[in-house]
């Protein structure tokens, strides 16, 4: 289909119609009640559940132990190699988790590691607000995936 | 004693007057540029500081002069530091001649509500302002930097073209008014019982526009068009020698309001000026509002016809604007005087 | 005009040999975002290097992913089941409209008219907000699975989707209102940076550049990928190759854009949304090329295989890379306020050129 190229006729040129018809447009919107911005720091924004944030490590409700089998799948599927799995194994041969390192100075939170995750274990959740104030405090243990981050809140 | 009244202590204090609520108004309507914008952009402007960012321009204001001293190192630093300040200097002079209202009474004494009343006010506005050109080019000039040299040049170019059809422009409101002087056009608008606009609207249109481009505003506002030349002229100013130049800019846009008001929508006129009926309906009550205030009103919503244009159209190309100027406006304007000295001889016997 | 510059749309370094105010010359220099895009993907397996790529055209990045698992999904001999394919349409066509609305909004402000910028915004993170609730991203989403897609649809998906789209058709209008009949517009677009559908064709131009000059080239229509074929949309096509008629047809094909959408997400069949393969991809050894219609043009991945999980060279065809050539042939006798606009309407995005 052609695009159409109108052609503006002399008495639109002459009263000036097409640029008020673009004052007018934008005078429409004079009210603070189409406002559209959200006032950040006081108004928390609303994020999608399935939104790809920090990474946690979930423990089971019931007995608190973490649901991890160490299955390593994570650390493979990771693009960007930011996950280290340390486990060692227990009496009964089966594989137990001891460090979890994930270094998320590095991770594009791309959601591989959580699609590979076998158990609802390593998840990525909600949270956004990661500025940290070094690049040490940006590789996180097992510890530190299992509590979430918590940020010093300010209140004002 | 009455003379040392009358000649020195009213006008200083007249003076004084003006320069505090024009540079009040210059500050806010910074303010009012960034929430007018932010409105009709969906979005809400300056919010933080001070209850919604009504104290904004004090830390504007505060933010710019507390930085740091920049001088280029090849720049004429003498030049450099005096451009601003013959920018900024003529806006303010022009506002000793605008009318802000008759006179009235104050403690028996009476007062007129302008500093002076000079018979020659409309030649004196127009050549006051052209000293504000000299200002941006000796700022592009001084700044020794290929950006500013040449957002200076076009700036100078564009107003200097934009003056020859804004001086036409007027002529038509001083035929029928029969004065340069700014008060007696404004009660020349009261004996004839209208506002000029009415009997000229081609000339109003004609002063708004080039008005505009004057003041380097949208849609002329190629020269210090961020996309193109970085910010211009003031590119090298930073602290508060750009501070000046920014409220000259400001400043500049105020005296075009006054001037457009004063000319041709009345000045402190009410509507209806010297009518006693419309149409069967008095309209005494419309004299409750002190005229001070009928000027501030027409100013007000000039100003915010300003921003309104700056928000909605793109801008012109360098030598689109320069077309416009030279084969459009001046020629209309030009026979805008002709019809109306035409018009005026013949009607006016 | 140096790499740093409000209006060159990223790191994009132009050297104009001037007469005065007028362009007779204009050389590009590029590579200020390389990152070494293509030689990652040596490093990293098929399934891996996915969500490398949205950071390549960073502003569509669904359109990426999409090309790139298509073409795996053609190196190994499968498709993708058709709930996958109707999704994967209906989010590459709300991605294309996306794109041209920031294209739009930095048009526009380029060139002076600061609203618009504002108001395409805010349609954008309209989108942006059914893109984050989809799969968890807003800009470098990853939604899409070589073989499939990973997520299902959310709740209240075809109901945000039919908002959207009840209520878009009228800021388009709003924008047009806005600029399309502005004696301003038309003065700084209407023959500026026109070239011949010849000279494009030549160039190698594609997209809605190539559109704007007349060619009827549209990749959905002439090698129908996806589920395309089921559709009925239009392709807009311009009359003169300027700047006026490139606005136009971009105008036109978010309204289209719009059309498929509408069509597509009331009859999104059931069924598995990832294909049957194996887990671990080891395609065939041999190469395949494959392109998309990509809201910049027409973007292929040549990729050729070795058998075993990573791919042996991976090559990128970006459409920005290509329409950046025609950029000399345009701005010729043209002032440099014009440059802006002609770089602006040519729609380019560095991190594809660069890569």
């Amino acid at each position: 289909m052609k695009v159409k190229r109108p052609q503006l006729t002399f008495l639109k040129k002459l009263f000036l119609v097409d640029l008020i018809k673009g004052l007018f447009l934008t005078f429409s919107y004079q009210r603070p009640s189409l406002n559209y911005t959200e006032q950040y720091p006081k108004v928390r924004p609303k994020i999608a559940e399935r939104f790809r944030g920090a990474p946690r490590l979930n423990n089971d409700p019931e007995n608190g132990e973490t649901l991890c089998i160490a299955c390593n799948l994570c650390a493979l599927a990771c693009p960007e190699h930011c996950i280290e799995v340390g486990w060692e194994r227990d009496s009964a041969g089966k594989k137990v988790l001891t460090t979890y390192i994930f270094d998320i100075s590095r991770c594009m939170f791309c959601g591989l590691c959580e699609d590979a995750c076998p158990t609802p274990c390593l998840e990525l959740t909600q949270d956004f607000e990661l500025s940290m104030y070094g690049r040490r405090d940006m590789k996180w243990d097992r510890q530190k995936l299992e509590e979430g981050n918590q940020p010093v809140v300010y209140t004002r | 004693m009455e003379f040392a009244i009358d000649y020195v202590l009213i006008p200083f204090i007249k003076i004084l007057v003006v320069f505090l609520v024009v540079s009040g108004v210059v500050a806010y309507l910074t303010l009012a540029e960034r929430k007018v914008a932010a409105f009709i952009q969906v979005r809400l402007g300056p919010m933080r500081v001070g209850p919604y960012g009504l104290l904004q321009p004090i830390a504007d204001g505060l933010k710019l002069m507390l930085k740091e001293d920049i001088v280029p190192s090849q720049a004429d630093k003498w030049i450099f530091t005096l451009a601003p300040i013959i920018t900024l200097i003529p806006a303010f002079i022009v506002l000793a001649v605008i009318p802000f209202g008759p006179t009235i009474n104050i403690l028996g004494r009476p007062v007129s509500l302008y500093i002076t009343d000079l018979n020659i006010g409309v030649l004196y506005v127009l050549s006051i302002s052209s000293v504000g050109i000299l200002g941006i080019i000796l700022g592009g000039w001084a700044s020794n930097s290929k950006y500013p040299l040449l957002g200076a040049l076009r700036s100078a170019a564009q107003m200097v073209s934009y003056e020859v059809a804004l001086g036409f422009s007027i002529m038509g409101v001083l035929m029928l008014a029969g004065s340069l002087s700014l008060v007696k056009i404004v009660e020349a608008q009261k004996d004839a019982g209208y506002w000029y606009v009415f009997q000229q609207p081609v000339a109003f249109l004609l002063f708004f526009v080039c008005a505009l481009a004057e003041t380097n505003r949208a849609p002329f506002d190629l020269p210090e068009a961020e996309s193109e030349l970085v910010a211009g002229f003031h590119t090298e100013y930073s602290g508060f020698r750009f501070s000046l130049f920014f409220l000259a800019e400001y400043a500049g846009m105020i005296v075009a309001s006054c001037m457009a008001v004063t000319l041709f929508w009345g000045g402190w006129l009410r509507p209806f000026p010297n009518v006693e009926t419309f149409l069967g309906i008095p309209l005494h009550f419309l004299d409750l509002i002190p005229p001070v205030l009928w000027f501030a009103a027409k100013v007000v919503v000039f100003l915010y016809t300003y921003l309104w244009f700056r928000w909605t159209w793109p801008r012109y190309r360098y030598d689109q604007l320069m077309k416009v100027g030279w084969q459009w406006l001046l020629p209309i304007a030009m026979a805008n005087v002709i019809v109306t000295a035409i018009l005026v001889l013949v009607l006016k016997g | 005009m140096g790499p740093q510059h409000p209006s060159t749309h990223g790191v994009l370094q132009v050297k104009l040999k001037l007469d005065g105010e007028r362009v007779i010359d204009a050389r590009c220099v590029i590579g200020y975002l390389h990152r070494g895009v293509e030689k990652l993907a040596e490093a990293q397996t098929y399934a891996q290097y996915v969500p490398t790529l949205d950071r390549m055209d960073y502003i569509a990045a669904v359109s990426n992913c999409l090309g790139y698992c298509e073409a795996v999904e053609k190196l190994l001999g499968v498709t993708a089941p058709p709930r996958a394919q109707y999704i994967r349409v209906i989010m590459t066509e709300l991605n294309r409209i996306s794109s041209h609305l920031l294209w739009l909004g930095t048009h526009a402000i380029d060139l002076g008219a600061v609203t618009v910028f504002l108001y395409c915004f805010r349609e954008r993170e309209e989108i942006l907000k059914i893109f984050e609730n989809y799969c968890g991203a807003r800009l470098t989403t990853h939604m899409f699975r070589i073989g499939g897609t990973q997520y299902e649809i959310y709740e209240g998906f075809q109901d945000q989707v039919r908002t959207f789209i009840k209520g878009f058709p009228q800021k388009v209008d709003e924008y047009e209102t806005l600029l399309t009949e502005n004696r301003i517009w038309i003065g700084r677009t209407r023959g500026v940076g026109v070239i011949s559908g010849k000279d494009a064709i030549d160039l190698g131009v594609t997209g809605p550049s190539l559109r704007g000059s007349g060619v009827q080239w549209d990749l959905r229509k002439a090698k129908p990928y996806a589920v395309y074929a089921d559709f009925e949309f239009d392709i807009p096509v311009g009359g003169v190759g300027d700047t006026y008629d490139r606005y136009m047809v971009r105008l036109e094909e978010m309204r289209q854009s719009t059309r498929i959408v509408a069509q597509a997400v009331e009859k999104i069949p059931a069924g598995p949304l990832m294909a049957k393969m194996s887990k671990i991809i080891k395609p065939p050894v041999g190469d395949v090329y494959h392109s998309i219609e990509a809201p910049k043009g027409e973007l292929g991945y040549y990729i050729v295989s070795d058998g075993s999980t990573q791919a042996y060279r991976t090559r990128v065809r970006p459409p920005s890379f290509v329409n950046l050539q025609a950029l000399r042939k345009m701005v010729a006798g043209h002032m440099v306020a014009d440059v802006v606009a002609i770089i602006g309407t040519l729609d380019i995005v560095l991190g594809e050129i660069d890569r």
